[in-house]
């Protein structure tokens, strides 16, 4: 086993299909399309359907004690964190990192605050307790609080690529020895400000999605005696596309991340394309046929997660794979594209069922 | 692990006391202020408002590839201070592009001023009414994929480090690993962020803004005053520095992170200290052999009591001499770490220390020697750069002058 060897070996998530591991393989696996009609008591948005987690609030997911501020996306990533740390009976301390992916951290805490300082008698006429949901690493810092995770402590945003560049983030973490284990992953809210804000940038149309996914990444040769890898994370590779021709950068980069770690198109099980990105897609089935293409299925089923939909399909890959013994000892590729021109691709290798975990 | 070394070979800056290097060298000696009334946003109603804006910055001069219409006004710094540092690195730019390279900004607020501006359109006329060219610039990684874009740097791994007031020291951080570990030879370091309502607000009402100027360590000292700009640095790695000739201000010799865990808004002495103590470990640097430090400083009651007793905890009773950048600069917020590593890296080249401004009567509880008001000349051989942040987030670098005899990542390995 290669001392520089890095593996999932645990992961949560809370999202339109519910909450935990569990009831997110479920949908995935049912392919059990989330979008609803809006409640227009609860949301004012320009969308008509939506993909929200079912019954969400901070108060009532965590209790009422510390959440009285507590935003959404926090409320998210404090949930999920305690999920994941709950199944592997694990509690963090000064070795344990936390890397989070986000867009903008809240746009709903941010605007609200600019606009209750825009629309009171005085400018600064606002309620302080709100004041530390309006930065972005607010998440990450309330998740740090809430589980006692001491060790670096990291919010990082690349638009759509986020989840993606959050997991090479964290593996130079784990490699440079600055965590024995390190939570990663990636959240987004539904909100008012983030429909109209996603409504106004892409000039609608589109289904938004929320939640957050968390997995825990660990050098292979530190693994728990009661836990074992998932899926080792073979590659990743990132480029920016500057021509425009992101199916073009996107087999460069595929074609090299293969070349890196050694292996034929025909080891892949499965090559999971963005959501929402058909020319990606392309790509991939092109590279990698059908049936690569369409195991995993995508992840438009809990709508558009921005800066989170990488993770998720990630997750949905540890998913189908749990139950696929074609999967074994198989190679999945994720990509993510950012309509800025970052461009992300991650190889996992996926480790045979029976070493698997808890699994069903 | 490697044991490669990482140097700074080049860097840009803009700021309220000077664009460029050279500029900013002979404020940081000169001990000039950068504070004036605040204009980026309609100050009505706060009985004082006082900031450190950049003036005269003219983003089409040094970006020519992008549409500076596509980019708030936090990748616009971001975006000319990266070309900036390119240039004074002395790379090609062409040579650089095909490269593989680590592009990591860090930022507090990302594109916040859009966001306020967006909030006010839609007051006037409803969500409807707000503009799709801001709201397409807010993505927060952009700041880093517009350097990306601009100096066509198509083998980059650019992301955005969104740790508040600590992301410039994350960002250094971040591309000393990808350099130690091999990944990259250079890495287009630092961070961005540009004064907004939101922020502001938040520390006038925590009764942290300073009325007239910021005044850390002294007694008498009120709160910060908000800055913007940008600072980034060109780390490569020591061999490709030597093999080109590049002129080099210092070596990055260590640094790391540690997270409270405590309190959202609230500095944490322990924490803190644990911090300090693992960036010298990894720097293979004992206290002793420490010149300076250049503080966190913010100017706050809290912040600059709680880091003097933290580094207290560090340093015993011989404590170096610690400045605080901000009294001039002010709190560029996700900028400031990366202003003040490019100013420790100034002061290390040049030989001198940058004063703490705007002092009157040093704090008795603070307790050290803030090199009050006017600079002094100093063989610098090892500086320390804080940065603490809300959200518990706190990073330090270390950073050296270059001792082509001195190995000491290999030192510590030993």
């Amino acid at each position: 086993m290669s001392t520089t060897e890095l593996v999932i070996s645990a992961w949560s998530a809370i999202s339109p299909f519910g909450y935990g591991r569990d009831a997110f393989a479920r949908g995935v696996l049912d392919r059990r399309d989330t979008a609803a009609p809006v409640d227009r008591d609860r949301w004012s948005v320009p969308d008509s359907t939506a993909c929200v987690v079912p019954d969400f609030d901070p108060r009532v997911v965590l209790g009422s004690k510390g959440t009285r501020a507590m935003n959404r996306v926090s409320g998210l990533a404090v949930a999920t964190t305690g999920q994941l740390l709950d199944d592997i009976h694990f509690a963090p301390g000064e070795d344990t990192g936390f890397v989070l992916g986000t867009t903008t951290g809240s746009a709903q805490s941010m605007m609200d605050f600019t606009r209750t300082s825009l629309t009171e008698d005085k400018p600064f006429h606002v309620e302080p307790a709100n004041a530390p949901g309006c930065v972005m690493n607010c998440a990450a810092g309330q998740a740090a609080i809430w589980h006692g995770m001491q060790g670096p402590n990291t919010t990082i945003a690349a638009g759509r690529a986020t989840g993606l560049m959050a997991l090479k983030y964290t593996r130079r973490l784990l490699l440079a020895g600055r965590a024995d284990k390190v939570l990663c992953g990636v959240a987004e809210e539904y909100s008012d400000a983030r429909a109209w804000l996603e409504y106004h940038r892409r000039g609608g149309g589109n289904v938004m999605g929320e939640g957050c996914a968390i997995l825990l990444l660990e050098l292979a040769s530190k693994v728990a005696a009661d836990r074992s890898p998932l899926a080792t994370v073979a590659g990743i590779d990132v480029q920016v596309c500057l021509d425009g021709d992101v199916a073009g950068t996107l087999r460069v980069l595929v074609r090299r991340l293969l070349d890196e770690v050694g292996i034929e198109p025909s080891q892949v099980w499965s090559a999971c394309a963005d959501a929402s990105a058909g020319a990606e897609e392309a790509v991939l089935r092109e590279m990698f046929g059908d049936d690569a293409a369409e195991v995993v299925p995508s992840l438009d089923l809990i709508g558009d997660t921005s800066a989170a939909s990488a993770m998720f399909q990630v997750a949905a890959v540890l998913s189908v794979a749990a139950s696929d013994p074609r999967s074994s000892g198989r190679y999945a590729v994720v990509s993510a594209v950012d309509d800025h021109g970052a461009v992300a691709s991650v190889l996992l290798r996926l480790h045979p069922p029976a070493g698997r975990s808890g699994d069903e | 692990m490697s044991t490669r070394r990482v140097v700074v070979t080049g860097a840009g800056v803009i700021s309220s006391i000077g664009t460029g290097v050279g500029e900013f060298a002979e404020a940081l000696r000169a001990g000039r202020s950068g504070v004036r009334p605040i204009s980026r946003f309609d100050t009505t109603g706060f009985a004082h408002a006082n900031g450190c804006e950049v003036t005269d910055f003219d983003p089409g001069k040094w970006i020519r590839t992008v549409d500076t219409e596509s980019l708030g006004p936090a990748a616009r710094f971001a975006t000319a201070a990266a070309r900036m540092a390119v240039s004074d690195a002395g790379l090609d730019e062409d040579a650089l592009a095909e490269q593989r390279c680590l592009i990591s900004i860090g930022t507090t607020d990302g594109e916040s001023q859009d966001l306020d501006r967006m909030v006010g359109m839609s007051i006037d006329g409803g969500p409807q009414a707000m503009d799709p060219v801001l709201a397409r610039r807010i993505s927060a990684g952009r700041l880093s994929t517009a350097i990306a874009r601009e100096l066509r740097l198509r083998n980059a791994e650019a992301a955005t480090i969104a740790t508040a007031c600590s992301a410039g020291n994350y960002a250094i951080g971040n591309g000393l690993d990808a350099i130690r570990l091999g990944e990259v030879d250079f890495a287009l370091c630092g961070g961005a962020d540009a004064i907004c309502r939101k922020t502001f607000t938040i520390f006038y009402r925590l009764r942290s803004i300073a009325p007239d100027c910021c005044r850390p360590f002294d007694r008498d000292r009120m709160g910060i005053l908000t800055g913007e700009g940008a600072g980034v640095l060109m780390l490569e790695s020591l061999d490709s520095a030597l093999a080109r000739g590049a002129r080099i201000y210092s070596e990055v010799l260590g640094y790391e992170m540690s997270c409270d865990a405590n309190h959202p808004v609230a500095p944490h002495q322990p924490s803190l200290a644990r911090c300090m103590e693992l960036a010298l470990r990894d720097a293979g640097v004992k206290p002793e052999e420490v010149d300076l430090i250049s503080a966190h400083g913010t100017g706050t009651k809290a912040n600059d009591l709680t880091e003097t007793r933290a580094i207290r905890d560090v340093y015993g009773e011989t404590v170096p001499r610690v400045v605080s950048m901000k009294s001039m600069l002010g709190h560029t917020m996700g900028a400031a770490s990366a202003m003040a590593a490019i100013g420790c890296s100034l002061a290390i080249d040049r030989g001198f220390i940058p004063p703490t401004i705007n002092h009157v009567e040093t704090d008795p509880e603070c307790a050290i020697d803030c090199v009050p008001n006017v600079s002094v000349p100093a063989d610098l051989r090892i500086v320390q750069n804080n940065g603490w942040a809300f959200g518990g987030n706190n990073a330090v670098v270390v950073l050296g002058k270059y001792d082509p005899d001195e190995d000491r990542v290999r030192r510590k390995a030993g």
